[in-house]
């Protein structure tokens, strides 16, 4: 878990705020605290990584208002539901707009910490893995047409004739063009290269 | 009576009409079969005898036929045993050695009754008679050797030469000859020895007598018939089958008597000596016999058939007549029936057709008697009829004219008169419509003229009554009630006006009506129902409430009122009572008519009022409602929610500390900070649980004197409602004097709802009619007490301990507050509460207050009770006399 990962924590209750903040930090997680949705929506860029304790039941902008709003500009946050004593509809309600989990008060304090590494480490995967992704398709940016032409036939598995005859180009050519690929992505090897070529073509 | 006679002599008529039809129709039958069977039996014998005869003949040709077939068959065959003989192996073997010389001389051998060698026995075998001689004839016509059978010699005409006799030698020839009066049979062969020569011929002499004739025809004279060789010339018989009947020698004329004769040519013998016929002779008795045999059984057969005929023919006859017989009979007494003849016009028997034929006359003098009757006595009932219609024309009070079809009168009685203002002569011929109808109604009249002949789609005639205005004298008008009736003569239709002056009529009814408006005019609703509680009458006014009624202008009450028409019909008397109808109230005034049997309802809309009087009294339930329900649901709710907050707080700060403490990680400043974080926050529920308690003793009491009989009745009309709901009446036993009590009015009034509440909620287990719920209010000393008893199903003991319990309750909806908070009430006015309960049987809860301290010092001056006393009572909960009433 590395350093940036921050839990975002918005209540409107100061107490609540104070002690889920002191329980985070005992295993050593940053926090940080917002009194409502707009404190949080005003520090919060998209870049941050971390998880969302949101409390669904708050004046003004409401946990679930929030998590609707998150969900309509591509933040992909994990949200975790904090929900009072009958709210459970509610809960149900956000579970359905994507939230991870949803935790009822007062907290059995191991499966909030649990609730709250597994949204932590989900949130580093995706965010590994759009990084990686943003880097591929800024490199791939970089080829020229034929060379990603070459790309695409090289990761299909084809070799440097095959790839000659159907671009009516020297094999010599070619040998060029896959030199250059290798080159402009950064690739140590074939399999590296075919790698990226997957992970370009996932969906986020 | 004359009858008409037939001319039949009366004596034969007599019996004719003695006998029935069916006994005639069989006499009929059987003289007619009679006379047919006679008439035909002549014919008929004659043809058959014809037809006999014509078949006798055939037969006895054929028969003829058939013996001269077989005559000739028997001589055919000696012809073939001849031959037979002739080329026998014998004779040739006899011949060989032998050779007769042309010219010598010598005498004939003869073998006199023996047989020689070379003449075997082929007749016998052949079943022909023996040949009288057999001869061996050289080729030169002499007779060599000669076989006699008997005694007789050889006739003389054959010694000599048989030259003549031989014929052609190439074929066996036969001959019928004569010698010496007998005839012969003659067949002769050629016979050669055994190299072929030709010695000569081999003769056969065969006598034709009466053996050769039986043999040649064999068994079959079954009929005893007789054939006989007859000679043509002479007409005598040569030879017969039967001799002794048949005579050789005598005269075939000797025998035409007795036998039928049938004689043949024997044309294949032409080479005879003589000229023979073949004669069959049949017995005439015999044909006799048989023809009258024949002749018999026809008959016979005729006579069944002409019985079986007239049998038949009688009994259709009969079975005719019969039915006939009776058809008549029937029509006789339908007719007798139909005129009303009582005396029988004649017995059953007897023959029906012509006795039906005399009564005709009978009949047709009795019709025309009856219907002469019935003409004088018709005449008789149009006399008295008309007598009737002129009595009624002249008495009736309403005037009556009757019309043709053109509209003129031609008929009127003298209220007419008078009522139109005519003379008697004047009116009739009159346009009645033109003259006596107003004008603005003529047409009107003139349509209802027409459509009173119509009739509906069901044969009914229409209504054809109204109301009209006519003149009198030309100039006046008045209005009629007319009604027309249209009768439909042969001729031509004519119209009968019933005509009714109703002047007066219709000024009542006009004052009627006048009168009337009285009550429509009313801006209050009026009606009036019969005594059966349906509306007879509703002012325009009354709308609303019929409406509000869910019911129609001619409908009838609701129920509710039903028994109230009657209970006013019956007493005479007028009552009042209010009707609430939701959005209107009403205050409705049941006056009776009795000699009508209608009950007058006066109407007032009273809602104002008592939405005023209702308004304030609901105003004071909901305060007390919502007061409670605030107090205690809400908060509690919300009580949960806020507790909420701070506990999850306290578990947070305590475990993220106790995690820093294991970890060894944190400073105790940090951990202080902490702790004092979880104070602070349990400080924070304790405030919040503080509050409530707040709320329940939040308001300082608003103490006022008021009297405990009040707040009763008071809280008892809250829940008249519920209690109407559950089909109860709260019983209120309450003391008679006023007991004042000095307490905030709105708390004790709530103490009080919440007990009569939970009596309600716990008799809603029981069956409506079996609830009861009683208050009563009492003074003891200067001790108020107010019970409150239900008869619902009790509390359970072990529930008694809970009773004032927060938050425990049996109910759904409960919160559990309502018992304990009543108790913090009647703690803050000095008072107590207890309850007592058997399950099953009933709970009461007794509510003690002290009475308002003027009024003990009033009471103390009397000398009844210390005032100090009234300070020293506290809550008294009884040991198991106390339980869950939400």
């Amino acid at each position: 878990m590395s350093k940036e990962l921050t839990v975002f924590v918005v209540d409107d209750d100061q107490a609540m705020r104070g002690s889920l903040q002191w329980l985070i930090e005992s295993v050593g997680m940053q926090v940080e605290t917002f009194d409502s949705a707009h404190a949080f929506l005003d520090a919060y860029y998209p870049g941050r990584a971390g998880c969302l304790l949101l409390d669904v039941r708050m004046p003004v902008m409401s946990g679930l208002e929030l998590q609707e709003y998150l969900g309509r500009r591509e933040i992909r946050l994990p949200v975790i539901v904090i929900t009072g004593h009958g709210d459970v509809a509610m809960a149900v309600k956000a579970m359905k707009a994507g939230a991870v989990d949803f935790i009822e008060k007062p907290f059995d304090d191991e499966q909030l910490l649990s609730s709250i590494r597994k949204a932590l480490e989900y949130d580093e995967q995706h965010r590994a893995l759009y990084a990686r992704k943003a880097e591929i398709a800024t490199r791939l940016a970089e080829l020229t047409p034929r060379e990603r032409e070459v790309m695409a036939m090289v990761t299909d598995g084809k070799s440097n004739k095959e790839i000659a005859s159907a671009l009516s180009v020297s094999a010599k050519t070619v040998e060029v063009h896959r030199a250059r690929v290798m080159d402009k992505m950064r690739a140590d090897s074939l399999a590296e290269l075919v790698r990226m070529a997957l992970i370009a073509s996932t969906p986020t | 009576m004359t009858l008409p006679r037939i001319s039949i002599k009366p004596t034969l008529f007599h019996l004719l009409r003695r006998l029935p039809m069916p006994v005639i129709g069989i006499l009929i039958g059987l003289i007619a079969g009679l006379a047919v069977w006679i008439v035909l039996d002549q014919v008929q014998s004659k043809a058959v005898e014809r037809i006999f005869g014509r078949e006798l003949s055939m037969r006895l040709d054929l028969r003829a036929r058939e013996s001269l077939i077989r005559f000739e068959q028997y001589m055919t065959n000696y012809a073939a045993t001849t031959r037979l003989l002739a080329n026998h192996r014998r004779l040739a073997q006899y011949l060989e050695p032998l050779f007769w010389f042309p010219g010598e001389t010598f005498e004939p051998v003869v073998y006199a009754g023996f047989r020689p060698f070379w003449l075997p026995d082929v007749f016998g075998r052949n079943a022909l008679l023996a040949p009288s001689h057999v001869l061996l004839v050289d080729s030169r016509g002499l007779v060599r050797e000669v076989y006699q059978a008997g005694d007789e010699a050889l006739p003389e005409e054959l010694t000599g030469n048989l030259r003549q006799w031989l014929g052609d030698l190439d074929e066996v020839q036969r001959i019928l000859a004569r010698f010496d009066d007998q005839p012969y049979l003659v067949v002769s062969d050629r016979v050669e020895d055994a190299s072929g020569y030709t010695m000569g011929s081999l003769v056969v002499l065969v006598p034709v007598d009466a053996a050769f004739l039986a043999a040649s025809e064999g068994s079959f004279s079954a009929d005893r018939s007789a054939v006989a060789l007859i000679d043509a010339d002479e007409q005598r018989i040569l030879a017969s089958n039967e001799p002794q009947q048949l005579i050789p020698g005598s005269l075939l004329s000797e025998w035409s008597d007795e036998y039928l004769v049938t004689s043949q040519s024997l044309p294949a013998y032409e080479g005879s000596n003589w000229n023979m016929l073949f004669a069959t002779f049949i017995p005439e008795r015999l044909v006799a016999k048989m023809s009258s045999n024949v002749s018999d059984f026809e008959r016979n057969q005729r006579l069944i058939a002409a019985l079986v005929f007239i049998a038949v023919f009688t009994l259709v006859i009969y079975l005719v007549s019969a039915r006939l017989n009776k058809v008549l009979k029937r029509m006789t007494r339908f007719s007798q029936r139909a005129l009303g003849i009582a005396q029988p016009g004649f017995k059953g028997g007897g023959n029906q057709l012509l006795l039906l034929e005399e009564w005709m006359q009978h009949f047709t003098s009795l019709v025309l008697r009856a219907r002469e009757e019935m003409r004088r006595k018709h005449e008789h009932e149009m006399r008295e009829t008309e007598a009737l219609k002129a009595a009624i024309m002249e008495a009736s009070l309403d005037a009556i004219v009757t019309l043709n079809r053109a509209g003129a009168v031609i008929d009127y009685n003298p209220t007419a008169e008078r009522m139109l203002g005519f003379d008697r002569q004047a009116i009739i011929g009159l346009d009645f419509v033109h003259t006596f109808v107003a004008p603005s109604d003529r047409a009107h009249f003139i349509g209802l003229l027409r459509d009173s002949s119509r009739r509906g789609p069901l044969g009914e005639r229409p209504h054809a009554r109204t109301e009209l205005r006519a003149v009198r004298g030309h100039e006046q008008l008045f209005p009629i009630e007319i009604s027309i009736v249209p009768i439909a003569l042969d001729e031509e239709p004519v119209y009968t006006l019933y005509i009714h002056d109703i002047t007066k009529r219709k000024e009542a009814e006009r004052e009627i009506k006048g009168l009337a408006r009285f009550a429509s005019e009313s801006p209050s609703p009026i009606l009036r129902v019969n005594g059966a509680a349906r509306i007879v009458y509703a002012n325009a006014a009354s709308q609303p409430l019929i409406q509000a009624w869910e019911t129609e202008s001619s409908g009838p009450l609701p129920t509710r009122w039903c028994e109230q028409v009657r209970a006013v019909l019956e007493g005479g008397e007028t009552l009042e009572h209010e009707d609430d109808l939701g959005s209107t109230i009403y205050s409705l005034l049941f006056v009776p008519i009795q000699d009508l049997g209608y009950v007058n309802i006066y109407a007032r809309d009273i809602t104002a009022v008592r939405r005023a009087e209702q308004e304030s009294r609901q105003h004071q339930a909901e305060l007390v409602h919502v007061c409670r329900l605030s107090t205690m649901g809400e908060v509690a709710t919300g009580m949960a929610h806020e507790l909420n907050q701070p506990l999850a707080a306290i578990v947070n700060y305590a475990n993220g500390a106790s995690r820093r403490l294991k970890s060894g990680q944190g400073d105790s400043a940090e951990l202080v900070d902490a702790m004092a974080h979880i104070s602070g926050q349990a400080q924070r529920a304790g405030e919040i649980i503080k509050r409530l308690r707040a709320l329940v003793g939040k308001q300082q009491p608003i103490r006022s004197a008021v009297d405990l009989n009040l707040l009763v009745r008071e809280v008892c009309s809250f829940v008249e409602f519920e209690t109407a709901k559950l089909e109860l009446q709260i019983e209120q036993q309450l003391a008679e004097e006023a007991i004042p009590v000095d307490v905030d009015l709105v708390q004790i009034e709530q103490v009080l709802l919440n007990l009569v509440r939970n009596a309600l909620d716990a008799l809603e287990e029981r069956m409506p009619g079996e609830r009861a719920l009683l208050i009563n209010t009492r003074r003891v000393d200067d001790r108020a007490l107010v019970r409150v008893w239900d008869n619902g199903p009790g509390i359970p003991p072990e529930r008694m301990s809970l009773l004032f319990d927060p938050f425990f309750t049996t109910k759904e909806t409960g919160m559990g507050m309502g018992l304990p908070i009543s108790l913090t009430i009647l703690e803050d006015h000095d008072g107590t509460i207890r309850a007592e309960s058997r399950p099953g049987a009933g709970t009461t809860f007794q509510v003690e207050l002290p009475v308002a301290a003027d009024d003990v010092e009033t009471s103390a001056r009397a000398g009844t009770l210390e005032p100090s006393a009234a300070r020293t009572l506290t809550l008294i909960e009884q040991p198991g006399a106390e339980v869950a009433h939400g």
